[in-house]
């Protein structure tokens, strides 16, 4: 079965290999002597955003001409392709030397306990790179154990407000705590503004309301132990505390029909004034800089005020291939892009903050500033759920997330039902 | 005489003796088609629902037996659901698109103004993809600015207003409506064509003997329409059961899987949780449900045919 498996996933893949856009071409198209040049092979995820595109080839071609013996041929996938690629090809000569994949122990950490992902940590050593990222980016390649990855990105969620809503309720400053942040939803509510935006057709939308909830409730260190289920989620009243959050802001403070819209709406409300708050990441900045220097002047951004200090993000990096036998070119290639100068060269094209630590937040846009303190503040970083947990687990935790706020699951059930499919797929 | 002669030229060419064998070479390409694009898949399908695989290249297939099929009907949460509203769509679709397209094709078999107009305005639906036909009913129930609660809102209907596609008690139905908006003119072209094919001579007979419009149409058209009513049900129930694309552009399951339905269910286990032999499981359960309520009405609608 596994042969006849193999047969039908090689043709899968050549079909995406052949379906797959971008590339710089082959092996020595680059005319620094073919013969001689090692080429490695970078699947990347691909991109709307030409600047990022052209960026990366700048990159690429800054690389070579640095390094005329190592050609850099990128592959490009959709999120989906990229996911359902690597999977075929992990084993076979296909796989690629180095992929970009997000870090956490859902994603990031699946490819790692099925050996996609080689250990570099003698590379983190070589290139000193334990000194060129601070601690929360270091976390995210260091929880497998050794070093997986190198940073790419590291991009942390906050909440975005409207601050002449905010005057308008009588809000006077950013809430410090939880119980500050109900408050002011409700002054919100009392003065006719919808306190928070959301969406429910993207499950993960309300999931970022839901996880710094749990965070809050539960505290960091339990936090970690649920999303990696070394806690029973059964066991915990902390999660029908968060439950019961989430179903009073479902009831309360969410904007009408939320259930039945999408992202792109419920920023609309946002945007339109609205609604008061939404939770969105750093990239947000630049969709708000796209609306004009009013709406730069009107918008806010605090963290979520769970208590714990840490902050809600997830990152990506590059991984190399667990069976790479061009590995030293391959992380070459990785320190010369993560380095300070090319990370300066790009500042903001791929976040807020670069994962070099040498490096400026992007000065371009003011709102990116905001960023910069709440990283600095931040004692650590906790994860997206749906990055942190497996893929079967997360569609369960959102059917249930859901469940609750339609009133089909009562918050005190939430945390059983989650717990009872847990240990059925174990 | 030459009866026998006949009859010795068809030996001599082998006609009659091997008729399988003379067929053979016309089949084989369609044959190898078929089992190599539908067999070959349905069977690894079914294959896969006995294993646990990830998907990984490297992992290997580990052989359960009915392990996923016990999960399914103890420990999944959403696959009742889902095989419930599965069911309900073909139930549904027998019910309402079909005596609809029935209904339209009697109306419109009749000479009368526009006739053309009307025929075209009700089949254009069936040929939009159906991902657009869900990008555009996800507007239409847009909860602030789609055209239903906007409409309701106007004629002072506005407690009527709804989260057509939020509210887990009706966002399946909301999906279904769409369907039928999209389906019926597909099954109206179909009875439109059965009824060029009622003798009129039957018809004006019964019209001679004293019969009544609604007698004509049990006693003369509906048994005259038997072949297509069979190739209508059919194709319905078909395509009720493999349903995914409305769902998956509208609510993708949701919320909180309460439009879940057995086909996308399957996608779902296999490609987002890459859990392949669970999705496999979905999917053989799905083949068994269509396999038992299309062969047997199959069956009995062909012998129906024979008798005739």
């Amino acid at each position: 079965m596994k042969n006849k498996l193999a047969v039908l996933a090689s043709a899968a893949l050549a079909i995406t290999l052949a379906g797959c856009s971008g590339g710089n071409g082959p092996a020595g198209d680059s005319g620094s002597g073919a013969n001689t040049s090692t080429e490695i092979n970078i699947w990347t995820l691909a991109s709307a955003n030409p600047a990022k595109d052209a960026a990366w080839d700048k990159l690429v071609k800054d690389f070579e001409t640095a390094n005329p013996d190592i050609t850099v041929k990128t592959d490009s996938y959709s999120t989906d392709q990229l996911k359902e690629s690597l999977r075929l090809a992990t084993g076979t000569p296909s796989f690629p030397d180095a992929y970009m994949y997000w870090e956490g122990p859902g994603l990031g950490g699946e490819l790692v306990a099925a050996g996609a992902s080689m250990d570099i940590t003698k590379y983190y050593d070589q290139y000193k790179w334990n000194d060129r990222f601070n601690d929360t980016v270091l976390a995210n390649v260091t929880r497998y154990g050794g070093h997986h990855g190198v940073p790419w990105t590291i991009q942390g969620e906050g909440l975005w407000y409207n601050k002449a809503l905010f005057k308008q309720a009588g809000i006077t400053s950013e809430p410090k705590t939880y119980d500050e942040l109900v408050a002011a939803a409700d002054k919100l509510k009392a003065a006719g503004v919808t306190p928070f935006a959301t969406a429910g057709t993207v499950n993960w939308y309300i999931m970022r309301l839901l996880d710094p909830l749990i965070e809050t409730k539960c505290g960091a260190a339990m936090m970690d132990k649920l999303a990696t289920t070394a806690e029973a989620w059964d066991k915990q009243t902390c999660v029908t505390e968060a439950f019961t959050e989430l179903k009073k802001w479902g009831d309360n403070y969410f904007n009408d029909g939320y259930m039945a819209l999408d992202t792109d709406s419920a920023t609309d409300l946002f945007f339109r004034g609205e609604a008061a708050m939404v939770m969105e990441g750093a990239w947000f900045g630049g969709d708000v800089k796209e609306k004009g220097p009013d709406m730069m002047n009107d918008v806010g951004l605090f963290s979520f005020p769970t208590g714990t200090g840490r902050l809600y993000g997830f990152g990506e990096g590059f991984y190399v291939g667990a069976n790479s036998t061009k590995a030293d070119a391959t992380v070459k290639f990785l320190d010369f892009i993560t380095s300070a100068p090319s990370q300066k060269e790009f500042s903001g094209l791929w976040g807020a903050i670069s994962v070099n630590k040498e490096v400026p937040p992007d000065s371009s846009n003011p709102l990116n500033a905001g960023w910069e303190s709440i990283f600095n503040q931040a004692t650590g970083m906790y994860l997206n759920n749906d990055q942190a947990m497996s893929l079967a687990n997360v569609t369960e935790f959102w059917r249930i997330q859901n469940s609750v706020l339609t009133g089909d699951i009562a918050p005190d059930q939430a945390g059983a039902a989650f717990q009872q499919f847990i240990e059925a797929n174990k | 005489m030459p009866a026998r002669a006949s009859t010795r030229r068809s030996r001599h060419y082998g006609v009659h003796r091997h008729p399988v064998r003379k067929s053979l070479p016309y089949l084989l390409p369609a044959g190898l088609l078929y089992a190599v694009f539908l067999l070959y898949p349905m069977v690894a399908s079914v294959g896969l629902s006995f294993q646990k695989w990830t998907g990984f290249r490297t992992a290997e297939p580990e052989f359960v037996g009915l392990d996923n099929y016990v999960r399914l009907f103890t420990s999944d949460p959403v696959f009742f659901r889902a095989a419930l509203n599965s069911v309900v769509w073909v139930v549904l679709s027998l019910a309402v698109p079909m005596v609809l397209s029935f209904l339209l094709a009697l109306a419109l078999n009749r000479q009368m103004v526009g006739r053309n107009l009307f025929r075209s305005v009700i089949y254009i639906p069936a040929v939009f993809a159906s991902i657009t036909v869900a990008a555009m009913w996800k507007w239409i129930y847009n909860p602030q600015f789609g055209l239903v609660n906007q409409t309701l809102r106007s004629i002072g209907l506005g407690s009527w207003a709804q989260q057509w596609l939020g509210d887990p008690k009706i966002a399946f139905f909301s999906i279904f409506v769409a369907s039928i908006w999209q389906g019926v003119g597909f099954n109206m072209v179909l009875f439109l064509a059965g009824l060029q094919q009622v003798p009129q001579e039957l018809v004006e007979a019964a019209t001679i003997d004293g019969a009544g419009t609604w007698q004509r149409l049990i006693a003369v058209t509906l048994p005259a329409l038997r072949p297509t009513v069979v190739v209508v049900i059919i194709l319905t129930i078909i395509s009720s059961l493999k349903v995914f694309d409305l769902v998956m552009g509208m609510t993708t399951g949701g919320p909180a899987q309460s439009s879940q339905v057995l086909a996308l269910w399957s996608y779902q286990q296999s490609f987002s949780s890459h859990a392949f032999g669970m999705g496999g499981a979905v999917a053989t359960v799905l083949l068994i449900i269509s396999l038992a309520l299309v062969v047997p009405y199959l069956v009995w609608a062909l012998r129906g045919e024979e008798e005739n």
